[in-house]
């Protein structure tokens, strides 16, 4: 047990790094996935392509190729971000936000139509019909795959560590690399890093689902 | 905002026609509403009549022809669709009380969010109008606490809370259980005895007979006849309404 107190202080490092990159994501890619997801829905032609286009483009493509094109890519058009952290939460965020919009577009088409209709005749437009009643609505149903969205966001801030962010994945390469002979400790510890984050978050989002239930 | 009082109707439809693919649903509809009057409008199912009633806000697009209220085109989209709307009550088959807000929050959310008035205005207007509607002990409760007679009441409470010039009524009896019609149809009765212009869709010629100046009926996307409530109702014209009339009015 010496050895985990002996790297604690990387270890802890490390472990906030993992949860600062999944909170600052997961606030952006919610921001963002809102955004996307009410272009989605808006009568305007242009903004449900522009939506779909980027839903499509960044869902297909893998974490690790939008994480190379935003660390080495823009290099080439002579753009970069201040810091490896910065350029890690913007892939995250970048691909998350495609999952929370389609997250969220299950639950706007799990509204009933009528409510947007009754919202509409009193003579609300179209972003009041939305805020007002259809998002809070959409938000409801789907706080269970919002979850599972977060959860395996939590999990892919792992790639980070492939471009020099020094996250729980980092300091499992780093630790086992110089203790071969407490890999199971190692493995163990980083382990119970990740399951720190997502084994409550589970539970509040169980916790959310049954407070925001509505009864129809 | 502009209300041109002119003695002309409130509610004009000239020439409508709408189509659902291949189907003529709406054709070369032509009807005028006055100020006050009280027009119900029957037929057959799939006569066109609900989705007639649903063009007068817009919430069905028409492909040839004009819509105008109280003397303005209903505009095709944005703020000032909104705003036309806003003026133009609804109460739908379905209640489509908003799920997530209590009843009270839905009464208030037109007037809040719509008209810009203050919270403590729209809230003392709200319980007035489901005491007048006879739900004000409800005004604390979710949508789906209520029983169907009571949420198409708050549903009519909450479009007159925006003051409308006119109000829609598609088939609101229709989705209740027989014993809750009647609350349902007193309030409008009443509504129709103040002289609320109103367009009713409806089955229940009761209703049709007690509180309509005018029976506008329709079969296959046209309007076949229209008359007062007695002649119609004693003496239709057309062998169509005849038909209509002899298999609902005979039990």
């Amino acid at each position: 047990m010496s050895f985990l107190a002996e790297n604690w202080p990387v270890l802890r490092d490390a472990f906030l790094t993992t949860l600062s990159l999944a909170l600052l994501s997961g606030l952006f890619s919610l921001l963002l996935g809102t955004v996307l997801v009410a272009m989605r829905v808006s009568p305007v032609a242009p903004l449900r392509g522009l939506a779909t286009f980027y839903v499509e483009v960044f869902r297909n493509t893998p974490l690790t190729v939008v994480f190379f094109f935003l660390v080495f890519g823009i290099v080439q058009i002579d753009l970069s971000f201040p810091s490896r952290f910065i350029a890690a939460v913007s892939a995250l965020s970048l691909y998350t936000s495609a999952f929370v919009a389609e997250a969220l577009r299950s639950g706007i088409n799990a509204v009933p139509p009528g409510q947007a209709e009754a919202a509409r005749a009193l003579g609300l437009d179209f972003g009041q019909t939305l805020r007002q009643v259809v998002l809070p609505q959409a938000f409801r149903t789907v706080v269970p795959p919002l979850g599972n969205v977060w959860i395996a966001l939590a999990k892919n801030t792992s790639i980070a560590a492939g471009f020099a962010v020094s996250d729980l994945t980092a300091a499992l390469t780093r630790l086992s690399n110089a203790n071969a002979d407490e890999l199971a400790l190692v493995f163990a510890a980083i382990v119970v890093g990740y399951l720190v984050i997502t084994l409550p978050s589970a539970a509040l989002f169980r916790l959310l689902e049954r407070r925001v239930a509505i009864v129809r | 905002m502009t209300s041109q009082q002119t003695g002309g109707p409130l509610v004009q439809l000239t020439g409508v026609n709408k189509w659902f693919g291949e189907l003529h649903v709406l054709q070369d509809i032509d009807l005028s509403i006055d100020r006050g009057e009280v027009v119900v409008v029957i037929g057959p199912s799939g006569s066109g009549k609900s989705t007639l009633c649903r063009t007068i806000n817009r919430l069905e697009s028409i492909e040839k022809g004009e819509i105008s209220i109280d003397g303005q085109r209903l505009p095709e989209e944005g703020k000032q669709l909104a705003r036309l709307r806003s003026d133009v009550g609804m109460v739908f088959q379905s209640f489509n009380l908003f799920a997530h807000k209590t009843i009270l929050e839905n009464v208030m959310l037109g007037p809040t969010k719509v008209r810009r008035t203050s919270k403590a205005d729209a809230e003392k207007r709200a319980r007035e109008l489901l005491e007048r509607v006879g739900v004000s002990a409800q005004a604390d409760k979710y949508p789906a606490q209520l029983s169907g007679g009571q949420q198409q009441r708050v549903a009519i409470a909450r479009a007159l809370a925006m003051d409308p010039k006119v109000m829609l009524f598609d088939e609101p009896t229709s989705a209740l259980d027989p014993e809750m019609i009647n609350e349902v149809l007193d309030v409008m009765t009443s509504l129709a005895r103040e002289g609320m212009t109103m367009i009713v869709v409806t089955h229940e010629m009761g209703f049709a007979r007690r509180a309509a100046n005018r029976v506008v009926f329709m079969d296959g996307g046209r309007i076949v006849e229209a008359a007062d409530p007695q002649t119609f109702f004693t003496n239709p014209r057309s062998e169509r309404a005849r038909d209509f009339l002899s298999k609902i009015l005979d039990h």
